[in-house]
């Protein structure tokens, strides 16, 4: 315990340096502003900023991507009242209620509400991530390649199979992810893989370009084909300050949305959709008289504190496994676990005895992050929202710049805007095709990890697949795995029997 | 999200079985051209028993086996639980081309005319597509065209300066002097 706060006190006072907490208002800022425009999320936000950190200390970079992390969800949660317009899944639920207060002259509560709402749950998941995370790490210095391979099998099938709408597109969308990851040179045995003789291939496709391209460059082309006509309603601000009502409605909500975030970011099977339709769920059903007539009506409150803190509890807690297992569960995550990767680290357990000082002040920047976009979001509400007056056709084609910049920093190749461009495409489709597209971004990322994993494993089982289901820790994980798979058919199976009769 | 979409009635952007059977197929094909090339992928799998070409393998089949079941479904009353992606139900063809020309004459040219004046090209040849999209009128008028390439140029520039001057990030330009 004295160990965790000695090493945490060491991080603040990297931390609150000058210069770093520059980097961390810098990281907010930029976070925010590009979080607000609408269609663009965390993940996002993230990919684009990128290439900004090449050239700056490590240290310094991690400080700016935590403000840029936690900057962008509360920029996204801003759209999405405002406009309805959500950016990643997370604050889809928070669009709903949010957006419907805001159209009954409510969205300056709303976005306090959020605000407030995020600084509570981050905070609190930070301490967890402080308190648990070194303990994690220590239990999984223990983990061996079969057990890797099977925690990443878990984060696969989780992602792909259990949050889509369908298992089958999921899984699709999962297997293009890894088959973009095989292009390139296989890491142990140097084979050139899908690299059609192209140069620009052998060192793989960076999960930048494929994040910036799925997300970015497919939202400007669906809007050119599909959204011209689209009108968007701006909501007036009203006041930003909340009610002795709103107050005494947000506290517990934005506990309670904290208690259910923080375990479903703990395990490494995220995403923050479970949580935050969970969090929306419990509001409801708790809500009493008034307040529960404003749900879908006026918008309650409730419905936008609770899932609010449920998605940066979770988005938080995620950094456990990120950080400890270096299993990313979200895309945001997954792009950040790409930004380690090209600063030569791998998050893993030994990250935390390698660069503890990293890690440390890493964390005590989370701290910094939180107080400040406090800080920094109340009193700027207004002036993100004039963000939103851009008007549409310049703002898709300013973020097309930003792309270009994102995709191209990283090698210098006109090869990568070409491909950009096809991954755009990608993209169009599988939104148009309602294919999820987390899966494909964390197959790519975790696909060569867990590939380089199950070579380790079956090597160690001297070529024998038995060392999956020889181990304990792998065999459990494996009875885990395939009881995501089948439990929600069974239950659903069973919900049907149910309800057959009823009906009938 | 049932409470966004409660109605049962066949949303009006899903795209027809038809369409949907063709994105199964081209994932079919994406599966045959994955085998295709695993063919080329040495085997060899020194100590483990698994070699370079077994993922690639796993993927064609998996990804073969999606693209059958897609097209399945799409035959059999269409993908399960699609939900609506939003937008028109048509496709609208003359903006996609105009944002399309945008991002690759800007991937073509980009190492010649530099990131500045690529960019701004882009921005403009993009906005053109959008505008269009949105109905607006008179896209083409000198005037109007001038001002999109000098907006594309004022955001373009500063980030040019941004990433050259202050983080030292090697950018392509016109000329060597790091401003344009």
């Amino acid at each position: 315990m004295m160990d965790i706060l000695n090493a945490l006190l060491a991080g603040f006072a990297t931390a609150i340096t000058p210069v770093n907490l520059l980097w961390a208002l810098a990281g907010c800022a930029l976070g925010t502003a590009v979080g607000v425009l609408p269609g663009i999320g965390p993940a996002v936000a993230v990919a684009m900023l990128l290439p900004i950190t090449a050239k700056v200390d490590m240290t310094a970079s991690m400080i700016f991507f935590a403000g840029i992390y936690y900057g962008a969800m509360y920029g996204g949660s801003t759209s999405s009242i405002l406009l309805n317009t959500p950016g990643e899944t997370g604050s889809m639920v928070t669009a709903m209620e949010g957006n419907k207060m805001a159209r009954s002259g409510r969205a300056g509560a709303a976005l306090a509400t959020s605000a407030v709402g995020s600084f509570v749950a981050g905070t609190i998941a930070t301490v967890v991530v402080t308190l648990f995370a070194p303990a994690v790490a220590e239990f999984a210095v223990r983990l061996g390649p079969p057990e890797y391979f099977m925690l990443m099998v878990l984060a696969f099938t989780t992602v792909s199979a259990v949050l889509g709408q369908s298992t089958l597109r999921g899984m699709a969308a999962l297997f293009i992810g890894l088959a973009l990851g095989c292009v390139g040179m296989d890491q142990i045995s140097g084979a050139a893989r899908y690299t059609g003789g192209r140069m620009e291939l052998l060192d793989g496709i960076d999960i930048v370009l494929v994040a910036v391209g799925l997300f970015a460059v497919a939202e400007v082309l669906y809007a050119a084909l599909y959204e011209g006509r689209v009108q968007e309603s701006e909501n007036a601000m009203g006041r930003v300050h909340m009610t002795r009502r709103d107050w005494r409605r947000s506290w517990p909500a934005w506990l309670r949305g904290t208690a259910l975030g923080v375990p479903f970011g703990c395990i490494p099977a995220g995403g923050t959709e479970i949580p935050t339709f969970l969090s929306y769920a419990t509001e409801k059903k708790l809500a009493k008289g008034d307040d529960l007539a404003e749900f879908g009506s006026q918008g309650a409150i409730e419905g936008v504190a609770g899932p609010e803190a449920a998605n940066n509890a979770t988005v938080t807690a995620a950094l456990i496994p990120l950080l400890t297992l270096g299993i990313p569960t979200s895309n945001t995550t997954a792009v950040l676990l790409g930004a380690f990767q090209n600063y030569g680290i791998n998050p893993g357990p030994q990250l935390f005895s390698s660069s503890a000082a990293l890690v440390w002040a890493l964390i005590a920047s989370l701290y910094v992050g939180n107080v400040m976009l406090l800080v920094l979001n109340l009193p700027m509400v207004g002036m993100w929202v004039k963000l939103l007056k851009i008007p549409r056709p310049q703002l898709y084609a300013g973020i097309l710049i930003f792309a270009t910049v994102g995709a191209y920093g990283m090698r210098q190749s006109g090869f990568d805007l070409v491909l950009l461009y096809a991954i755009g495409i990608l993209g169009v489709v599988m939104r148009r095709y309602d294919f999820p597209t987390a899966p494909v971004v964390v197959g790519m990322i975790l696909g060569p990890l867990a590939e380089a994993q199950m070579r380790n494993a079956v090597a160690i089982g001297e070529g024998s697949w038995l060392v999956f289901v020889q181990r304990p820790m792998s065999l459990a994980l494996l009875g885990v795995v395939l009881a995501v798979l089948v439990a929600p058919r069974v239950l659903r199976r069973l919900g049907q029997r149910r309800a057959a009769p009823a009906t009938a | 999200m049932t409470d966004l979409s409660s109605s049962s009635a066949p949303p009006g952007a899903v795209p027809s079985p038809l369409w949907q059977a063709g994105v199964g197929a081209a994932v079919f094909l994406v599966a045959v051209g994955m085998a295709w090339g695993a063919l080329g992928i040495p085997g060899n799998a020194g100590y483990g028993g698994v070699g370079p070409n077994f993922l690639p393998w796993v993927c064609a089949a998996v990804l073969g086996l999606c693209g059958v079941l897609l097209v399945r479904e799409a035959l059999t009353g269409g993908y399960r639980q699609a939900k609506d992606p939003g937008g028109a139900p048509r496709a609208a063809w003359g903006p996609f081309a105009w944002v399309s020309s945008g991002l690759l004459v800007n991937a073509a040219l980009i190492t010649e005319l530099g990131f500045v004046l690529g960019c701004a090209l882009c921005y403009a040849l993009a906005v053109q597509g959008l505008r269009r999209a949105g109905g607006q009128a008179g896209t083409l008028a000198p005037r109007r065209l001038a001002l999109d390439l000098a907006v594309g140029l004022i955001i373009s520039a500063p980030v040019f300066w941004l990433f050259t001057q202050l983080l030292a990030i090697s950018l392509p330009g016109l000329t060597q002097t790091g401003w344009l």
